[in-house]
């Protein structure tokens, strides 16, 4: 078994990457511009005497799901932007070619590309929302963050992605792939606005488009589910419907169709590949 | 017969929407055999070698690598591999791609820490092994590459044009190198278009064109059928023509080129324009070369 070799070759070269080290920065940046961001509006808080009770936290957590949500965008452009030519851009470039004659399988290759950028999104989105939280808890003393299950959806959203991306590469080259998966992302994205426009006008027509989108390419429904669980109180929840989150999360089912849309990519790119001329 | 060859192929085709880029390939390659397979731009040798590794699969044939089924990992794990387009993850130091390489290979550790530094001074890039690929030459690419298909201590070496980029001096450790691998019973198979560098390591050698092998054999015995030149006068041709067939008889520069199995036939074919009173001004041998035989064999285009 090769594949763990492959993986970990993967996640080295993303390392070394220009790209990761961009967004590696940029998300620097975006953080330290967070945190002002968060200090005054903390500030401004404190000043505001007359909320109802629970206000403080409840605004403390939006700030919070909203910066994640940022991140949670960065991830998803990361994923794709790194998977994007993993296979046929590189059979093209001819630097597979020496691999792929290793006592490797083709599988063993697809998998282990999967499982490198995987990690390097978990590492991406595990450092920059912890920092993001303790940015928060630092200047407001309020621990918000709600379960640990929100950054593991955030991961699972760019996993799809990611899993999206290989299907895609097995076969076209990296541009009309990069395309295509945007697009898709981008469907899922206005998908899910069209689903919460339709919820409040009671259209059953717009929230049915809605939810096919999110079948389709569920990577909204995922941040929908995070957002949901990072929230901290009924209030939170409340407010961070709209463009950070639905006012009714997805259920349990989506993520089953979460797994099997994986499943499916995945299971894609595999057989494609591995008929894959060179 | 296939227990014994180290690539042993049958019926092989390939097919490219309307190009038929290999047409029926029956090749066995010895284990042990240096063999050298020749062609023109776009006569499918790559096409091949890529389906004798696997990396493209076959549209009709059978292919064995040594004595396993095309593709078989425990085959690949003995068959290093130097690719035409040489290109590597070039984030990677030299001494990083063939660590990477030999564990891929399932060279065991200590066996990896002594044969990566003795490879990279074997192709001449010690001083380089901390550098990053990315700032190689064209030829010093191809170096580390031919180190990488090495690196496993395969028992059967496919080289896809190695010395493209290479100086001379680099063209000569390569061929150096071949023979080396050849003593040591290692089966080498050369794809090339250099003439010379296959006329001086091969031992055998197979030109492909259009996709079909139209030569195949001992270097010496495809060289060994001779050509003769003559300066002579009207009806030579259709004497030759009628003594040894239509086959080996064409017209260079004004002379009659006229193919010949041997001694004997030059002889029966001067004695014959005799007697048909054609004049016979000038006769000589004309050395075939390596190269004689590639152009000849590729200008006629077809068997
Ligand atoms: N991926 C491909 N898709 C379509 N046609 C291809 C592909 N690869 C090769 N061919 C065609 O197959 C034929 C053989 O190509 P191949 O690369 O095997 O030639 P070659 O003998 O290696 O030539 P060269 O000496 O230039 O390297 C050519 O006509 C080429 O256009
Ligand atoms: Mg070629």
């Amino acid at each position: 078994m090769s594949a763990h070799l492959i993986a970990f070759f993967t996640l080295r070269e993303a390392l070394r990457r220009r790209v990761v080290l961009a967004a590696a920065l940029l998300t620097l940046g975006y953080l330290v511009l967070y945190g002002v961001g968060v200090w005054f509006g903390y500030r401004d808080l404190q000043e505001t005497q007359d909320g109802p009770p629970g206000l403080t936290e409840g605004v403390v957590s939006l700030m919070l799901v909203g910066g994640l949500w940022s991140l949670n965008f960065i991830a998803s452009v990361l994923a794709v932007f790194l998977s994007v030519g993993a296979l046929s851009g590189e059979v093209d470039q001819g630097t597979l070619h020496a691999i792929a004659a290793r006592p490797v399988r083709r599988g063993e290759i697809v998998l282990g590309k999967f499982v490198g950028f995987t990690l390097m999104l978990a590492v991406f989105i595990g450092v920059s929302a912890s920092l993001m939280i303790l940015i928060v808890a630092v200047i407001t003393g309020e621990i918000v963050g709600g379960s640990w299950a929100g950054p593991f959806l955030m991961l699972l959203a760019a996993m799809l992605l990611i899993g999206l991306a290989l299907a895609g590469s097995s076969r076209l080259s990296p541009l009309p792939n990069g395309v295509i998966v945007f697009t898709l992302y981008a469907t899922a994205l206005i998908g899910g606005v069209i689903e919460q426009i339709g919820d409040v006008l009671e259209s059953a027509v717009m929230f049915n488009i809605g939810v096919f989108s999110s079948v389709l390419v569920p990577t909204r429904a995922m941040w929908d589910m995070a957002s949901a669980q990072l929230a901290t109180g009924g209030f939170a929840g409340e407010l961070s419907a709209g463009p950070f989150g639905a006012s009714n999360p997805p259920s349990g089912w989506m993520l089953l169709i979460a797994f099997l849309h994986l499943a499916l990519t995945l299971g894609f790119a595999l057989r494609a590949f591995e008929r894959r001329d060179f | 017969m296939s227990q014994s060859a180290a690539i042993y192929l049958s019926g092989v085709s390939k097919r490219y929407g309307d190009t038929l880029a290999v047409d029926d390939v029956c090749l066995s390659v010895a284990h042990g055999e240096v063999f050298g397979f020749l062609g023109p731009n776009g006569a499918g040798k790559s096409t091949l070698v890529e389906m004798i590794l696997g990396l493209t699969h076959p549209t009709a044939g059978d292919i064995e690598v040594l004595g396993q089924p095309v593709g078989s990992l425990a085959a690949r794990a003995e068959v290093g591999y130097l690719p035409e387009t040489f290109r590597f993850h070039d984030w990677l130091t030299a001494f990083e791609l063939l660590h990477f390489h030999a564990r891929l290979a399932r060279v065991p550790a200590d066996a990896r820490t002594e044969r990566v530094p003795e490879l990279l001074e074997l192709v001449g890039l010690k001083d380089r092994a901390s550098d990053r690929i990315s700032t190689f030459s064209k030829g010093m690419m191809q170096r580390v590459g031919l180190a990488q298909a090495l690196v496993g201590e395969p028992r059967l070496v496919i080289l896809d044009e190695p010395t493209s980029a290479l100086d001379p001096i680099g063209r000569r450790d390569v061929r150096d190198r071949i023979r080396e691998l050849g003593e040591q019973g290692v089966t080498v198979f050369l794809n090339s278009h250099l003439l010379s560098e296959v006329e001086q390591v091969c031992d055998r050698v197979a030109i492909i064109d259009h996709g079909s092998i139209v030569a195949e054999g001992k270097l010496d015995d495809l060289l060994n059928a001779q050509e003769i030149e003559l300066r002579a006068g009207e009806g030579a041709e259709a004497a030759a023509r009628e003594t040894l067939g239509e086959g080996g008889v064409r017209q260079v520069n004004g002379r009659l080129r006229v193919r010949v199995a041997n001694d004997d036939e030059t002889a029966r074919l001067i004695r014959r324009m005799v007697e048909a009173g054609v004049p016979v001004y000038d006769v000589r041998q004309v050395g075939d070369s390596l190269e004689d035989l590639f152009v000849r064999v590729a200008e006629r285009g077809d068997v």
